[in-house]
């Protein structure tokens, strides 16, 4: 892991370090939005990424914990004017709890099984905010406090956020929790047979992939002002793993740079509506099949061919 | 205190009964091997003696602890560490990695995990590949490494199923060599294998199954002159 693992590190950094010098030289204002977006986008691919890139489980649920990230502190602030700064942790406690559960639930289920319990569970919880409409104000839309007046102060308070999250994801990989994960997405049955807490890391992978998400969803509602269930549709999901899978599953750069390549793509893509998502669509199985750690895994081939995997015989190993 | 204690093991499948009432005990130290025809229950005795199955009936004891039932990583941490007769490793981790999982998740520190690993790789001949992926390596260096991960930390005993099934003989060679010293240092193993030759050579102690049950246990050489095992693997007729 060590050298790739540094590669990945360095290049991370130079990705958030031209986003964050982008806006001196970017004035338009409506791109620097498609830039605030296409962060929240990468902490949502991101944190899938934790669960299926790094540990196996395919779940088909990322936007869902989004959106309730965005609402519980959309409604803290509706009924009890609860402040953002307190909404905001909320968030991610809620969404973690709630993740917490929803990887119990889903404990002993692979595949297509995890696959298909995931995508009920984002369609129920999208329906209840959908249909709980004295609570939520369902499809009218819930208005949330706005934090700046200024975009740039969104701008730069998402990037740390991001930054945050792609350097603490960098840390938590390198500790040996990123190998247990890893076992665990390579072979559920030699992990536990080789002392690996199967149970217990699967249910933290979901509960931080989850808070994670509950943290992008309440900054872009602060940022947005307005959400409607349409954060949790099953279209936004599909935006963030192909994000994820285009990029890179289970790379640390794919998702970061995928998020801000196929949402700047979505802008272009705009004019042919819901076409746009058959192209992506179309891009995820092509990666899916052939390459499998997408654009970033193949930019990295040259240097991996450099550096022979297999070392002449010694002895001082 | 024996190690290993199996005392009237039962486990059903449906109607099919694949262990019957099957005993034995394990002094700590010994190396022991565990043979029968196909369907005689050795790799359900070896999935319930690793928690990944709980038996019907009977009591399994680690030290005089009782364990049927316990699930495969809290018996990985008493120190039952198994190999699997279908190899398991982490096709998408390198080598190393996959000791690495094994030692730090049975506790070992991340500087005394990799000198471990090292002295494994070694001692199996996997030190080229250490930085490989693990599903890039050839059949045989992949049980290597799954034989490797059970020796992170010292078990208490170590079940291994077919280790030597489809290995070149070179890598077997490797793999016996490496149990001998162990079993020198008072290792504790349990070996099932097909292969004849190789009990022989390593195990002092053989028990047979067959339907379920154990129907001999005893010096190896006596075993495999005993008349039920030789009814067992060839049938009445041939007597």
């Amino acid at each position: 892991m060590g050298s790739r693992a540094r590669i990945e590190l360095i290049v991370s950094l130079a990705i958030l370090i031209v986003v964050a010098l982008v806006p001196a030289f970017v004035a338009n204002e409506y791109w620097r939005g498609v830039l605030i977006v296409s962060m929240v986008f990468a902490m949502l691919a991101a944190a899938w990424n934790l669960l299926a890139g790094y540990t196996g489980q395919f779940s088909l649920a990322p936007a869902t914990f989004g959106m309730i990230g965005a609402y519980t502190t959309g409604l803290l602030a509706y009924h009890l004017e609860t402040p953002p700064i307190l909404g905001i942790p909320a968030a991610v406690v809620v969404a973690g709890l709630i993740g917490l559960v929803l990887g119990r639930i889903v404990l002993r289920l692979r595949g297509p099984y995890l696959a298909l319990t995931t995508l009920s569970f984002a369609e129920i919880m999208r329906l209840v905010i959908s249909n709980s409409i004295d609570f939520t104000r369902g499809d009218l839309g819930l208005n949330v406090p706005g934090l700046f007046q200024s975009r740039l102060a969104y701008y730069y308070l998402i990037l740390g956020a991001l930054a945050a999250v792609q350097l603490g994801l960098y840390w938590l990989l390198q500790t040996p929790v990123g190998l247990y994960l890893r076992a665990i997405r390579d072979d559920e049955i030699a992990a536990a047979s080789r002392g690996v807490k199967v149970v217990w890391w699967k249910t933290y992978a979901f509960a931080l992939s989850a808070a994670i998400s509950g943290l992008a969803g309440a900054l872009y509602a602060h940022f947005a002002q307005l959400i409607s269930p349409e954060l949790g549709l099953i279209s936004q999901s599909g935006l963030i793993i192909s994000m994820a899978v285009i990029g890179g599953l289970g790379t640390l750069v794919g998702p970061l740079g995928g998020a801000f390549l196929v949402y700047y793509a979505s802008e272009f893509l705009r004019d042919f509506g819901n076409y746009q998502l058959i192209a992506f669509a179309l891009l995820v199985i092509l990666f899916a099949r052939f390459f499998r750690e997408g654009l970033w895994g193949l930019l990295r081939r040259p240097f991996e061919r450099m550096r022979p995997a297999i070392a002449a015989p010694s002895p001082a190993e | 205190m024996p190690c290993l204690f199996v005392d009237g093991v039962q486990k059903a499948f449906g109607g099919i009964k694949a262990l019957d009432g099957a005993s034995f005990t394990i002094e700590a130290g010994e190396l022991v091997g565990l043979i029968g025809p196909n369907g005689s229950g050795k790799t359900t005795m070896l999935n319930i003696l690793s928690g990944h199955l709980a038996p019907d009936a009977g009591a399994v004891a680690l030290e005089e602890r009782p364990v049927a039932g316990m699930r495969p990583e809290a018996l990985a941490r008493l120190g039952v560490m198994r190999m699997f007769q279908l190899t398991r490793v982490f096709p998408r981790m390198s080598t190393l990695d996959n000791l690495m999982v094994a030692g730090r998740a049975l506790g070992l520190e991340q500087d005394e995990a990799e000198r471990r690993a090292g002295r494994l790789l070694a001692d199996l001949a996997l030190a080229p590949f250490a930085h490989l992926d693990a599903g890039h390596l050839s059949g045989g260096q992949m049980k290597l490494l799954e034989f490797g991960c059970c020796f992170m930390v010292p078990p208490r005993i170590a079940l291994l199923d077919e280790p030597f099934a489809a290995v070149h003989p070179t890598m077997k060679e490797i793999m016996a060599g490496f149990i001998r010293r162990r079993h020198a240092e008072r290792q504790t193993f349990l070996v099932v294998s097909h292969d004849m030759p190789v009990i022989i050579e390593l195990c002092p102690r053989t028990i047979c199954m067959n339907a379920g049950k154990v129907i001999a246990d005893e010096d190896t050489r006596a075993v495999l002159t005993d008349r039920a095992v030789i009814e067992a693997y060839l049938g009445e007729a041939a007597i």
